[in-house]
């Protein structure tokens, strides 16, 4: 077992899928939840809770798109 | 232990108790195996073999949730195993690719720095408690599944240094947001 499992080019297009596909699912994901929040009052600390651990889904899942963009050379 | 009866006759059943050694928790424990061979992937200078080591850490993160609702084993104690859990693993795998100069030094120092000082509030939240209890938070959910991928990245060599520089201080914003949560903010009702 010391060999490389599959070629650099495969292993270049899965990570691509893998991270860019999941970055833009968790945008739809957090999305969702966001909108599921609506109407709910911010006075509950609960409710703020879910709000930031949203929008802190939101940032990340940014940051995985930029960064797959990146590593694919589109800037 | 019995069934014990109220005031007014009604019978309440005896709450359900769940053995610590159960299904959902040996998985999480079967997480720390994939340690040994990702150090030696590591080692040996095998990325792609690094990179399935750790996914398949994460994979046994999301079966063990499953392993609890398919055995009926769910419980507080199983919820912490598998916060302290991911927080070794983690930890241990970033400390691994630092050394190994696979990943920068000062975001990974940050990161273990910052999920130490988390897991050591935690601990206070459950003194506040007054009973084993994980501390919910929906940004650390995601930080968490992030720092799984950053050990990924590095592995994989995927843009290291902006994945590790650009995560900085959004787990800067959330460690500071759950600190003030667990440690001075009430407990809320139920929890308690």
């Amino acid at each position: 077992m010391t060999e490389e499992l599959v070629s650099d080019h495969a292993f270049h297009v899965w990570l691509t899928i893998m991270v860019g596909g999941i970055g833009v699912w968790l945008v739809w994901w957090e999305v969702r939840n966001l909108l599921r929040l609506r109407g709910k009052s911010t006075a509950d600390a609960g409710v703020r809770d879910q709000y930031f651990g949203y929008i802190s889904g939101l940032v990340i899942a940014a940051i995985a798109i930029v960064g797959t963009l990146k590593y694919n050379h589109a800037f | 232990m019995s069934a014990a009866a109220t005031a007014d006759g009604t019978v309440v059943p005896p709450p359900r108790v769940v053995p610590k050694i159960n299904p959902a928790n040996a998985v999480t424990a079967s997480r720390f195996l994939t340690l040994p061979p990702f150090v030696w992937a590591v080692h040996t200078g095998q990325h792609q073999w690094a990179t399935l080591f750790i996914l398949i850490c994460g994979v046994l993160d999301k079966l063990d949730g499953l392993a609890a609702k398919i055995f009926d084993c769910r419980s507080q104690f199983g919820e912490l195993f598998d916060a302290i859990t991911d927080g070794i693993c983690y930890g241990f795998a970033l400390i691994i690719i630092a050394a190994y100069g696979w990943a920068p030094i000062i975001p990974c120092v940050v990161l273990v720095v910052l999920g130490g000082l988390n897991t050591a509030f935690r601990a206070v939240y459950i003194k506040r408690a007054g009973r084993s209890i994980n501390y919910k938070s929906y940004a650390m959910e995601r930080v968490v599944g992030y720092v799984a991928y950053m050990i990924g990245f590095a592995t994989a060599n995927m843009e290291v240094q902006f994945f590790y520089w650009v995560f900085v201080p959004v787990m800067v914003v959330v460690c500071a947001h759950d600190a003030k949560r667990m440690l001075l903010d009430p407990i809320p009702e139920g929890t308690k």
